[in-house]
């Protein structure tokens, strides 16, 4: 079929992207080579093979800043997040998608208005409400903001229950389970692969986010790691060396994950792009 | 009281969802419309001032300044995305979906930025393009261009094309993944007939599976113009507070957060009185750019649903 992917701007294009992605790794590697060295020896001799390699900078970032404390951080939010909205939106469009009530269509709507608001317009409002909730500066509050940005899942999962069979939910009623029981071990597992490609997307929007915790997480011991890393590639020259080192362990262990399982996050992905 | 419930069990499913999703996310957006017609710093007297925030913003030298720059650079970004990075998206993605050879590879590297947060994205183009230790300046310098090397990310002019790369280096897979979906829901018949036919590799592109993946190339470009709109984070993180030298590379998510809670910033302190009353203006602008592409968005949908 793709017979001529062999014609020449096929392949000037297949090249164009090999280079992209070696330029990719190359970067990383660039990366890696230099967080291993002092820096004064980056900087003196910025492109030549040094004789000084060492892993001081990374046990600086780690015994000196705490680092894991920062991971610690970034993976209770993203955790908390992740499981409220997960839990909000599947009740919800389960709610919306399986059952029949008046107004369903008015609540389909409410739902999907939070696609056209971003939260960064309504972060003031949002800030003075935690603010009076005595919320700032927890993660509470930026987990509730995370986890209840639920309109493009909820929008996704409604979609999919309404097309479950209804033979299904009826076999679990007259075996005598309760609604809630029949959506806990029934139907809710049924979705488990369309609630995969969603939190994929979503985890990776929370794991970067910077915004809501910049405003949010004001003190040192609750930053997250996008904060911490911009301490140290602020002022570049400084404090380059901590730079290196702690770009390469806020990277490579995601990169790594990632590339373990990238099959399944990229499928889920294209599948959730497509419903979307 | 159990009986109510029993005979309407979607309630007890809606309504955890409904109640945290209308105070953090539907609350706030009428929120936001109230105090814009307040004159307020969050802590002082709240005075009631009617579409005076409106009337400034509108008519202000200082602020109309800041609005048109930073609405131009949003604007910018949103071009270069829709003319620059959507079509390599598409390009990138049929060379996947048509399986040339180390796509895995590409696909996956191609991807893997996503997952580098934004300040060690903006560092590594740092060491790319800084003046003494940057590597494309000394590559100018091996090769004898010395006049080419320059501190190309102090250059204002170029400030927003240097943003724009960090961007769709960070974010190119996305779209390009959602396309690749898009592609293999594309009935293979039609290819296999536009094959026989004759017509090229492209052109089966263009004529064949184009048309079929419209809907997810114009979810793709309204994302696009949400994130012009609303991206902050590679601003800050490169200019700071100002948005740059000059303000350079200042977007409008960033002139809202420099208004309403940059207060330590001199830039913000001539209305540091107003700066809740005079955030939510600009904030609720902002919702109507965003709203009314959004809308024309929707409609076109639902009438191409119809079509169908």
């Amino acid at each position: 079929m793709h017979r001529d992917l062999k014609s020449i701007s096929a392949q000037i294009v297949r090249w164009i992207m090999l280079l992209y992605a070696g330029f990719n790794i190359a970067i990383l590697i660039y990366v890696f080579y230099n967080s291993l060295r002092p820096r004064t020896d980056f900087l003196t001799n910025t492109f030549g093979l040094s004789t000084n390699l060492s892993i001081g900078n990374f046990i600086e970032i780690i015994v000196k800043d705490g680092f894991f404390r920062y991971c610690l951080n970034s993976f209770l939010i993203l955790a908390g997040s992740l499981i409220l909205s997960i839990f909000l939106s599947s009740t919800v469009a389960y709610g919306l998608g399986h059952y029949k009530f008046k107004f369903k269509r008015f609540w389909k709507t409410y739902f999907l208005i939070g696609l056209m608001f971003p939260i960064q317009l309504s972060i003031v409002p949002v800030f003075l409400i935690t603010k009076q909730l005595n919320l700032i500066n927890t993660f509470t509050s930026v987990i509730l903001i995370f986890g209840s940005s639920i309109s493009m899942s909820v929008f996704l999962l409604t979609n999919f229950f309404a097309n479950l069979p209804k033979e299904i939910y009826e076999a679990a009623v007259l075996d005598g389970a309760g609604e809630f029981r029949t959506f806990v071990q029934i139907m809710f597992p049924m979705a488990s692969p369309v609630v995969f490609s969603m939190s994929i997307l979503t985890a990776v929007n929370i794991w970067n986010q910077f915004f809501v915790p910049l405003i949010f997480l004001q003190s040192d011991a609750k930053k997250t790691i996008p904060l911490l890393v911009m301490k140290y590639t602020k002022k570049l020259l400084m404090t380059i060396d901590s730079a290196f080192a702690v770009s390469i362990l806020a990277t490579v262990p995601i990169l790594i994950l990632f590339t373990i399982f990238s099959s399944q996050i990229l499928e889920g992905i294209a599948e959730g792009g497509v419903k979307g | 009281m159990i009986t109510f419930f029993k005979k309407r069990p979607y309630i007890l499913f809606l309504v955890p969802g409904i109640i945290l999703y209308t105070a953090l996310i539907i609350y706030p957006i009428f929120s936001a419309m109230q105090l814009s017609l307040y004159e307020w710093n969050g802590i002082g007297p709240k005075t009631f001032v009617w579409i005076r925030n409106y009337v400034e913003l509108f008519t202000d030298d200082f602020l109309m300044s800041q609005f048109t720059n930073a609405l131009g650079n949003s604007l910018k970004l949103f071009a270069l995305t829709v003319f620059i990075q959507t079509p390599l998206q598409i390009i990138f993605a049929y060379m996947v979906y048509s399986k040339m050879k180390n796509h895995r590879l590409a696909q996956i590297t191609i991807f893997a930025p996503q997952f580098i947060s934004t300040p060690i994205i903006v560092f590594i183009f740092r060491l790319l393009l800084d003046d003494n230790v940057g590597v494309i300046n000394n590559l100018f310098r091996i090769i004898g261009l010395n006049a080419l090397a320059k501190p190309w990310l102090g250059v204002p002019e170029l400030g927003i094309f240097f943003m724009y790369l960090m961007i769709t280096w960070g974010g190119i897979g996305v779209g390009m993944t959602f396309l690749i979906g898009a592609m293999n829901m594309v009935s293979v018949d039609g290819l296999e007939a536009a094959y026989i036919e004759g017509a090229g590799y492209w052109t089966r592109l263009l004529k064949v599976i184009l048309p079929q993946i419209k809907a997810t190339i114009i979810n793709l470009i309204l994302i696009a113009y949400i994130y012009a709109m609303t991206m902050f984070d590679f601003s800050y993180v490169l200019g700071g507070n100002t948005g740059g030298v000059g303000g350079s590379i200042d977007v409008m998510a960033l002139f809202f957060y420099r208004i309403a809670f940059g207060d330590s910033n001199p830039v913000g302190g001539k209305i540091s009185s107003n700066s809740i009353g005079m955030g939510t203006t600009i904030a609720c602008v902002l919702f109507v750019l965003i709203f009314a592409i959004s809308l024309l968005q929707i409609i076109y949908m639902s009438k191409s649903e119809e079509d169908r």
